[in-house]
């Protein structure tokens, strides 16, 4: 037994090193921080320095008084509701229609609406930078112009005649042409499990495409679609680097772009550099993630996903 | 309406499948429209947005970007950038990101494949929730971490270590979701060809070199690619642990569109620079293709 748990180690210990160095140390040193007044990285004089809960109240307070916190708490909210609607519902709707229609063409739109998810960030930033420029040349000013909607360029996510509700578009309409793909692969590859006599069978008897639909595709992938909302719901509600792009160059406006996640992280790297309150901000984060993580967990069934190991000697 | 459906066809035919492909399309516009800006400005006078942009097609972009000429219409003095540098820099840490990822994952997905030890459920759940795990927490501690370890390195030897940290930092991101893919790809080979190098008198090390790795190749390769992008890809890291004149493809992009530049940029020499930058996604996106689909279905699933 001993010699079989070296031995294991033995294999484990490249993963276990870095599991250890750079997700549990940075995690407690996280929850340390958001204990101490650390400001500017001065981790030699300060991280001995205990403030107690001063963080953690000087967060509440923010998010009672500040104005600019309150944009800040909304768009959170606002993004990660209307994301996770566009990437579960639009994952469904794209994952169905690619199903349904010949096999080469489907494999041409699955490929074009993962590039997205695949392309470099400065890149994916740079294409609706491009897109939503507020001069005459942006593509949608362009476009609008050229149909007599608009007479004049508009700035879209900064003219302060439309915020929020522009802002918000932009945010969740860019985040969630890179979050789609993950429901549209997952129900995808759901529903080439679902034996094809079964659909073939219910064609032969007259169903039209909605009922087979309705009656077969959607109630086959029901614990899917539970699986991908909450793991979307994790993965926006933590999300930052394409919001990071899109406020950084002026695309949006910087509060009503701006969610918790990245608060955290513009808050400890560039505006105040106030790494404790940063760090305050970030553990509550934590627990909300955590907490939903531990629900997918229960959602996955994953007991059952853990086979034995084969080939234990 | 049941004719027509054979085995392995489209499950919806005639007009209504047009429909469908119609629909899809005009729903990927947007997708189509915005690439298309990007490449096509690169090669042209002017932002190429629309359809009926006049335009010129000119190399000139492309020259500038390479000369590291940014700011062709300012009248400014401005020193040349090593745009070369920036390029070498990002391979340096998609390279090293996918060596790292690699050399971790591989032994540890064996491991969980074929042993049986102490908390070995413990530790697979355990992986996935740290695969979902808030990544900005992570990077305030990591930083304390860099920012501490830093005054200990001798300052000839900081940009090595900004690098190698940069590096391990960015690669531990990705082990969790690489070893689920992997192990995948471990539990679909047939046990009984270790247990014969194994009978021979091979160490497990040696069977898995022997017998194993050759048959999941498909594996590594698709983890090594997911590795290597993530790596490329990389700006939040980068930006974060790099010293401001390292560069990446995408640092240099981020401070050609950062507040305080924009008067003086481009936008045409930007776009050469992001469709350069493009260019390795989209050949990996064509070599690919089902490996890719299939890989990231099978290790999200996990």
């Amino acid at each position: 037994m001993a010699r079989r748990g070296r031995q294991a180690l033995f294999f484990l210990l490249p993963m276990l090193i870095l599991v250890v160095a750079f997700y549990i140390l940075p995690l407690i040193l996280t929850a340390w921080i958001s204990f101490t007044p650390l400001t500017n990285w001065r981790v030699r004089d300060q991280l001995d320095d205990f403030v107690g809960l001063e963080n953690y109240v000087n967060l509440y307070y923010l998010a009672r008084y500040d104005p600019d916190f309150h944009k800040v708490l909304q768009t959170t909210l606002v993004f990660v509701t209307f994301t996770l609607f566009i990437n579960v519902v639009g994952g469904l709707v794209l994952a169905i229609l690619t199903y349904l229609i010949d096999e080469r063409i489907s494999l041409a739109y699955r490929l074009l609406w993962l590039l997205p998810r695949m392309t470099p960030l400065a890149v994916f930033g740079l294409l609706w930078y491009y897109f939503f420029y507020g001069g005459p040349q942006g593509t949608l000013n362009s476009f609008l112009l050229k149909l007599g909607v608009i007479d004049e360029p508009v700035r879209w996510g900064t003219d302060p005649a439309m915020l929020p509700y522009s802002a918000w578009a932009i945010i969740v309409f860019v985040n969630g042409l890179v979050g789609v793909s993950y429901g549209m692969i997952i129900f995808y590859s759901a529903f080439k499990n679902i034996p094809r006599e079964l659909i073939i069978a219910a064609r032969v008897d007259g169903a039209r495409t909605w009922e087979v639909i309705r009656h077969i595709l959607v109630p086959m992938v029901r614990w899917h679609i539970v699986f991908v909302t909450v793991w979307q719901l994790l993965s926006l509600i933590t999300s930052y680097t394409h919001l990071f792009v899109l406020v950084q160059w002026s695309v949006v406006d910087k509060w009503y772009g701006t969610t918790l996640a990245l608060y955290v992280f513009n808050t400890a790297f560039f505006d105040v550099k106030n790494q404790g309150f940063a760090a305050a901000a970030a553990v509550i984060l934590v627990i909300i993630g955590s907490i939903l993580g531990l629900v997918t967990l229960r959602i996955m069934r994953f007991s059952q996903m853990i086979s034995p190991p084969r080939g234990d000697i | 309406m049941g004719e027509g459906i054979g085995e392995g066809g489209p499950l919806v035919r005639g007009t209504m499948g047009i429909v469908i492909i119609l629909a899809l399309l005009l729903a990927s516009l947007p997708i189509i429209m915005t690439y298309s800006t990007l490449i096509l400005t690169s090669f042209a006078n002017t932002i190429v947005s629309s359809p009926w942009v006049k335009f010129r097609f000119t190399l000139e972009n492309w020259r500038l970007f390479l000369e590291g000429k940014l700011a062709p219409t300012a009248g400014v003095v401005y020193t040349p950038e090593d745009i070369l540098r920036f390029i070498v820099n990002t391979a340096i840490v998609a390279g090293g990101v996918t060596l790292v990822v690699l050399a971790a994952s591989v032994t540890s997905a064996y491991a969980f494949s074929r042993m049986n030890f102490f908390m070995r459920s413990g530790m697979m759940r355990l992986l996935i929730l740290l695969h979902a795990f808030p990544g900005v927490a992570l990077i305030v501690g990591v930083y304390a971490i860099y920012v501490f370890l830093n005054s200990y390195i001798p300052r000839d030897y900081s940009v090595y270590y900004s690098f190698i940290f940069v590096i391990i930092a960015r690669a531990s991101l990705e082990i969790p979701m690489a070893i689920w893919i992997l192990k995948g790809f471990f539990d679909r080979v047939p046990w009984e060809l270790e247990w014969a190098t194994i009978v021979d008198g091979g160490s497990r090390l040696t069977a898995l070199r022997t017998a194993v790795l050759p048959l999941v190749k498909p594996g590594i390769a698709a983890v090594a690619i997911f590795a290597f992008l993530a790596g490329w890809e990389d700006l939040i890291y980068v930006l974060v642990f790099l010293p401001p004149h390292e560069k990446t493809l995408a640092t240099y992009i981020e401070s050609q569109l950062g507040s305080g530049t924009l008067e003086t940029t481009y936008l045409p020499v930007v776009a050469a620079a992001g469709t350069l930058y493009l260019i390795p996604t989209i050949i990996f996106f064509v070599v690919t293709q089902r490996l890719l689909l299939e890989t990231m279905s099978g290790g999200l699933k996990g």
